[in-house]
Order: structure tokens, then sequence, then C-alpha cells
């Protein structure tokens, strides 16, 4: 038979190209429209327990003992509120953060806040490569091996597996987490002590507490997950009708992951701590796992941080390169050919490289570079928090969905705290230094 | 002149006083370059006033003087159809229709057009965003350096605003410069845009493109669309679309709306629908459609060609015909070529091609999808256990079932297939 032009079956065969992502169906009624509204948040949330969050709260412990869990309650609020306000934006306007910031303030604090972002994610990165090069190290593979291959490899799983897969994956690992939660069961710590620590605020202005502080909030609360979370609710394409779930996702995955985080820090407290250890490298912040997986614990520690690294360096550059690029208009997408999307699949590209060649300095110690990202991040967040606040209390944009005014009291409350921390964080980091 | 080079200079009376600095400009739509109407000043104190744009005697980008030296001052009123630069413009996205991109508006150009000042283009390239940030210079030869494109300017008529973003337009946006695309091409700037502002689209399009555009989108947004759009509209647009485009996307949606959208169709439209929704996923029912030409054994060609005339029928129903005798029995096929080569006054048993390969309705839609790729069919008829024609198999559906999946494995995302111009 001979071959005739088929104009529509062509064209059809090219949508089903273009269509990459598997057909599963959300049925939106019930328990599923529960479950298919259900997960940015937590994704977001997850995302603080990466390499970053896993290192910070482990020296947190090692370094404080129980001394410091009062500072987790109120993390746990600002990351809840912090998610609730991103969820609820992405939900009324439909629009990713970057896209308010540059249709409400122009092209001027864009910049700057893109600047911002680059900065605070662009550390994140060379965290995540930290972390992944760590917990390799165990195994001695050694850091020039790990993390070109690791760069690489996260570069051609975006592009070529798509970033679903990713996200799916994403949530998985977290299972590895709940091996600190069965650690601080079997290391059985003092719970009334655990239970005074938590209501018991405590501060030395010394530059390391302060500095510890900051890097807590730093890596609980960081501008990432906003930006992720409102973009992921506005491209689900959720309304303000399912406002009630996404506020109960967001609500839950700000808890969930903060309860994590306090049994990291209650086991390196308890494993850590009185050994008088200061953590420098993966093996010593694996002995909290000691007591539930006793010789296997640097490899289950290991997997863990390796996992939570390289899943969050995966998509802290994605979401970078895509606010960026929305916020200025640049055509976005790992789709796109590189000459069709040269700054978005340059500046992917640029934050993987980036991030991999900073951890190659010969000599660096990884978790101190890691605690110092996650400083910067605590420090950089107020500028994001302000802008959102900013945005959330603007009726024209969110109807009668802006922030009651008890939640604004609390938002700026705390954002006000967080200045204050890292004012005095300088003040006393410069004192130190005369 | 760039409306960044003018917002904030200073507004002059006759005499040379200062009056306040240049806040915004209002323009009215509708015309192919939309003429400045008036000036929003903010004078000194804070507040704003909207003077007409007869009271304005010079405009340059050093700032503006004006006729008059006293001023009724009124404040601030827009009137429906007009815009203001700055504030509903400036920094939106909006649609490249040529390009078919969504982009951002950098900067604003305005030139004198039948002795108006006018809106003639959007700035959407580096040059604009450089311009606002005072670094033009540096910036140009850096880019230049780097072999960037700095230039990219839309003209207005290339420009179709979306919603969300330029809501403060309080305009029911037209999508006129949409109408005149491709409906590939609509879908594939759907596709980009963030899903409240699909449907803004889609009812702006009349409903047999917005059916085609809707055929080119991927299922998972033609659920969202379908789902976001008000029910009269959605079931106009499913009225248009092939029965078994229709017929799937229907099986995605809840049982109600399902329900709701196959009581407001059209009823012949609805019955083929709901007979193609009877059918198993995974059968050569689930996977046919209705649409489909018949024939009798006893007609002549040129019968057969003045029915055909009549039918207008898609390019893709018209290469095989049916022929099916007096009880509905399959009896064979006649191609395209058959027909137009064969004498008028021959009839249809004369060339036809008896015993056709075809698949009963239960088949599974697996070997059906194989029957047309070993057989190499443009589309393969489906029967009933007694041998009565129900439907067929497109070799487009065929392809997506058998190659769906297992290409996009293969074909790394970062390839695009090509657009269809």
């Amino acid at each position: 038979m001979t071959r005739l032009a088929i104009p529509r079956p062509i064209r059809r065969a090219q949508r089903s190209l273009r269509d990459r992502l598997p057909n599963f169906r959300v049925h939106r009624s019930g328990i599923l429209l529960f479950l298919g509204v259900m997960g940015p948040g937590l994704i977001a949330g997850l995302a603080g327990n990466d390499a970053g969050g896993i290192a910070t709260y482990s020296v947190l412990g090692a370094e404080t003992g129980l001394r410091m869990l009062w500072i987790l309650p109120i993390t746990t609020v600002m990351l809840v509120v912090v998610l609730e306000m991103a969820a609820r934006m992405g939900a009324v306007t439909g629009q990713g953060l970057g896209d308010l910031i540059r249709d409400e303030f122009g092209i001027r604090w864009t910049l700057f806040a893109m600047v911002v972002l680059l900065i605070a994610n662009g550390s994140n990165v060379v965290a995540e490569f930290a972390g992944a090069a760590a917990a390799l190290e165990i195994f001695g593979v050694p850091r020039f091996v790990t993390v070109p291959i690791v760069a690489a490899g996260i570069w051609a799983l975006v592009v070529f597996a798509g970033y679903r897969v990713v996200e799916r994956v994403f949530l998985s690992v977290a299972v590895v987490f709940l091996a600190y939660v069965v650690s601080a069961f079997v290391a059985g710590p003092n719970w009334g002590e655990v239970g005074r620590g938590l209501i018991t605020p405590s501060v030395t202005f010394d530059p390391k507490t302060l500095g510890l502080m900051v890097a807590t909030v730093g890596t609980t609360v960081t501008p990432y997950m906003f930006f992720y979370l409102q973009s992921s609710v506005a491209d689900k394409g959720l309304g303000p009708e399912e406002l009630p779930l996404e506020r109960a996702d967001a609500i839950l995955g700000g808890i969930w992951t903060n309860v994590i985080a306090l049994f990291i820090v209650v086991v390196a407290a308890v494993t850590i701590f009185p050994r008088g250890i200061h953590i420098q490298t993966a093996e010593e912040a694996a002995i909290a796992l000691a007591p539930v997986a006793g010789n296997f614990a640097k490899a289950l520690f290991a997997i863990g941080l390796f996992g939570a690294s390289v899943l969050a360096a995966t998509v802290m550059p994605l979401t970078t390169s895509y606010a960026v690029c929305e916020s200025f208009g640049w055509e976005s997408g790992v789709s796109r050919k590189f000459s069709e999307a040269p700054v978005f699949m340059g500046l992917y590209t640029a934050l993987i490289v980036i991030g991999a060649i900073v951890v190659l300095v010969p000599g660096l110690p990884l978790f101190g570079v890691i605690l110092v990202s996650q400083n910067l991040n605590g420090i950089l967040l107020p500028i994001v928090l302000i802008f959102m606040l900013r945005l959330v209390n603007k009726p024209r944009l969110m109807g009668g969905h802006t922030n009651p005014l008890w939640l604004n009291v609390v938002a700026w409350g705390l954002t006000g705290l967080i200045i204050l921390l890292t004012g005095i964080l300088f003040g006393s980091s410069i004192a130190s230094w005369l | 002149m760039f409306l960044s080079q003018v917002i904030g200079k200073p507004v002059l009376d006759r005499d040379g006083g200062g009056f306040g600095k240049v806040r915004d400009l209002i323009v009215a739509l509708g015309e192919q370059y939309p003429p400045v109407t008036g000036l929003v000043i903010r004078v000194t104190g804070g507040r704003e006033i909207f003077l007409p744009w007869s009271d304005v005697e010079e405009f340059e980008t050093t700032g503006a003087r004006l006729h008059t030296s006293s001023i009724d001052i009124t404040t601030f009123r827009q009137r429906p159809n007009e815009i203001r630069l700055f504030m509903d413009l400036l920094d939106k996205q909006i649609v490249d229709v040529e390009g078919r991109k969504i982009v951002r508006v950098n900067d604003i150009q305005l030139a004198p057009v039948r002795e108006r000042l006018r809106l003639v283009a959007v700035d959407v390239g580096l040059a604009g965003i450089l311009r606002r940030l005072s670094l033009s210079g540096p910036g140009e030869r850096l880019a230049r350096a780097l072999r960037m494109p700095i230039e990219n300017y839309i003209e207005w008529e290339e420009v179709d605003p979306v919603e969300s973003s330029v809501s403060s337009l309080k305009l029911r946006v037209p999508h006129q410069a949409l109408a005149t695309l491709h409906p590939a091409d609509v879908a594939h700037i759907v596709e980009q845009l963030a899903p409240r502002d699909r449907t803004g689209i889609l009812a702006s399009l009349d409903d047999e493109r917005a059916a085609d555009v809707m055929e080119e989108l991927s299922a998972e947004d033609q659920v969202d669309v379908l789902e976001a759009l008000p029910p009269e509209t959605a079931a106009d647009i499913l009225d248009e679309m092939g029965p078994d485009d229709a017929a799937d996307l229907l099986a995605d949606l809840s049982e109600e709306r399902k329900t709701e959208l196959l009581g407001l169709m059209e009823p012949d439209e609805a019955s083929d629908v709901r007979e193609l929704l009877t059918y198993g996923e995974e059968t050569a029912g689930g996977l046919m459609t209705k649409d489909f030409i018949t024939v009798s054994p006893d007609d002549t060609a040129q019968q057969v060609i003045d029915r055909l005339r009549e039918l207008q029928p898609d390019a893709n129903h018209v290469y095989y015909l049916y022929v099916i005798d007096a009880d509905g029995m399959l009896v064979g096929t006649i191609t395209l070529r058959g027909l137009i080569i064969a004498d008028p006054d021959t009839k249809v048993r004369e060339f036809i091609r008896p015993e056709p390969i075809s698949v009963t309705v239960d088949t599974d839609a697996d070997e059906a999808a194989r029957a047309i790729a070993r057989y190499n069919l443009l589309a393969l008829p489906v029967v009933d256990e007694d041998g009565r024609m129900q439907g067929v198999v497109t070799v487009d559906d065929a392809m997506e079932r058998a190659l769906g999946e297992g290409w996009r494995k293969r074909l790394p995302e970062i390839f695009e297939p090509v657009e269809e111009k």
C-alpha cells in the first residue's frame, strides 16, 4: 500500500510524544481528592530534611544536648505558618511566588529577590553535594569521584527522566528518616528531660550557639520551599475551594518535618553529646544511628544522607531556574532544547556545575560547608518572608483570603525575631573577633 | 520612546512651573495601535490626578509640558476600554502569538502614528530589562560579547493577554490574535499557561476550534480544562470532538460530571459516545470511533462521490469507505483511490475489496493495534459478533496505544517533536 499523507494522525502522534506524563488520573472525590491535594506541602516540608537538615540537627544535638530543644516548637510554628501562606497564595492566585513578585513589585525588586534566591539555593546545592560527598566518604569513596558522577547523574535524570519521577522518589526516601525515630526509642533518652528541654528556653549569646540557632531556622524554613510549594499548588490547578485540604497538607507537612528534626536532635544529644565529639565528618554523625543499626549505623546513615542529598540537589536547581525564568519571562522547561531556553538550561546546568566545583575544593570541611550554607539561608530568609507577607496581604490579589490579624502578628513577629537573631549573631561574631 | 523613560519625569505647566511627576499613561484599546488618551500625574502631596491628553502640549523623554496652568483637577477615573500602561501592562505576562510563547512585558514602546502617540509594541527582550535597571550600556556590551540576543519587540497586534496576570484589565479578553493560529499552536500556548488561564482561552474560541485545540492537548490537560469550563461550553466542545476522543476524555471524568455533560450534549453525539463508553478500555471497542462512512454495494461511484461532497467528511475518514449490505454486515471496503479511478457509472460491488480485515468489538486493543501495523492500514473496521459494522480503529489511536509510553521513555525529553507548521 502506498503511503498517504495523514495530517491528523501525524499531529496526534506528535502529541503523544509531547504527552510525556503517565496517564494516571485522580478522580476528584472523597479520599482520592484528599490524596490528590495532599503532597506538595508534605514534599516541601520534607525537603527541609536534606543534607543541610540532617547535618544541622545532628550538630545542634551533639553540641548543645537537649538544651536547645525549645527552638524546635518555634521553628515548627514558623514553618507551618509559612507553608500555609504559600499554599494559600498558590491556590488563590494560581501563580508562583516569582510570578507574583514580578507582577506586583516590578523589575528591580524582582532582580533583588532572584539574586537572594540564587544565593540561598546556590548555597543549598553546595550543601547537597557536600552531603553526598560526605555520605560516600563513609564507604571510602573520595569526593572527587562522587561529586562529578552525582552532578552528571542529576543533570541527566531531570533532563531525560522528567521531574515527576524524582518527586515520587523523594517521598519514598523520606522513609529512611524513620530510622532516627526508632534509634531515639532504642537509645532511651530521659523523656522527662526531653519534655523540659522543649519548653524551657535557655540562650547563651556566644557566636557558636547563635550560629546554630540561625542555621536551624535556615534549614527548617528554606526560601526554596515556598517557591516550590506555591508553584506546585498553582500547577496542579488547585483552587480556593480546595483550601481546607491544602491547609491540612501544609500544616501536616510542617509538623511531620519537625517531628523528624526533633528525633534527630534528641538522638544526637543522647549518643554524641555525652562523648564530647564535635561533628566534622559523616562518620561521626552516623554514631546517632548506632542504637538502632549497631555496626550498620554508618551504612544506614550514609544511605539516608546520600539519598536525601541527591534528591534535594535534583529539585533545588530546577525550582530555582523555573522561578528565575518565569519572573523574567524567559522560556523555561526541561523539555526545551538548549537553544530554545538558553537561560533556563544554562542556569540549571550552572547551579549544578558550580555547586559541584565548590565541594571539590581540596581540604574543605564538608560539614562546615553545610552549616555555613544553612546559616546563609537563615540570614536571607527574612527578605523572602517580607516579600511573601506583603503579597499575601494584598486584597487585590487575595480577595477575602488575606492574612487574618493574628496570623500577621505571628508572622511579622517571627520575621522580626529572625532579623533580631541574625543581628545578634553578626554583633557577637564581630565582638568575638575584636 | 519607551514607557520606562517617561515614568517619574517632571510635568511642567505652561509657564514652566513644576506641577508633578508622570505616574502612568492611559491608552484606549480597540485600535490596531491604541492611542494614549490620558496622563496620570502624581502631584506634590502624593495625590494622583488624571489629565486628558488634549491638555498635553509636549511629551518627551525629558518630561511633559502642559497647555494650561490652571487645571480642573479631577481624580482619575478609568473608562472600561482603557488600561494604565504602567500599572496594568508593565511586568505582566502576555502571550507572544507569533512566537507561541508566554513572555513578560519588560518595557512598552510608544510612537507617534497618525498624529497621535500610540502604544505600538511591547519589549520582551533583554534590552528592556537593562533599560529599566539603568544598565543599558555595560549590559548590552556584555550581552553582545556573550552573543545573547538583546532586542525582542512584539507588535501590539501579536500580543494576547494572560488573564490572571493582566487581571486588572477587567476587560472581556477577546483572544482575537489566537483565533488565527493553527489549533496545535494554540494547544502549545495553552499548555504553557497556568490552569486557570486555560479555560478563558478555550471559552473564547468557537466550539469547533476549541475542540480541535482540545484534541491536541495531553489527556491530563484535557481533563483539567474540561472540569474548569462551564458545563454548557464543555458539552458544546465535546459535540465537536471525535466521538472516540470525547469518550476517552469523558471516561476520565467523575461519574457525576460525565452524566451531566452527556445530558447536555447533542443527542446523536451523546448516543455514539455512550455506546463507546460501554466497551472496555482494553478492547477494540474501547479504541474505536463511530466516525466512518458506509456505502451500499449497489451505489455507483458517482453516487458515492456525490455523497462525500455532501457529507464533507474530515480528511482521515475519507481514505476508506465501508461497504455494508442491507443488514449492516460488513462485506468489503473501497479505497479513495479505487473510487476516483473508477468509471462514474461502475457499481461499488465491481471495485470492492472483499473480505476485509476486521476485528470484533471485544478483541484485545493491543491485538487490534498490531493488526493495523501488520497490514499497514490507515483504519481497521470493528464488527460485532454477527459481523455488523460498529466502528473503526484509526492508525493514530493504534499508534498511540502501541508506541505511546514506550516512545516517551525512549525519546530523550530534551528533543522536542517537530512542530507542524
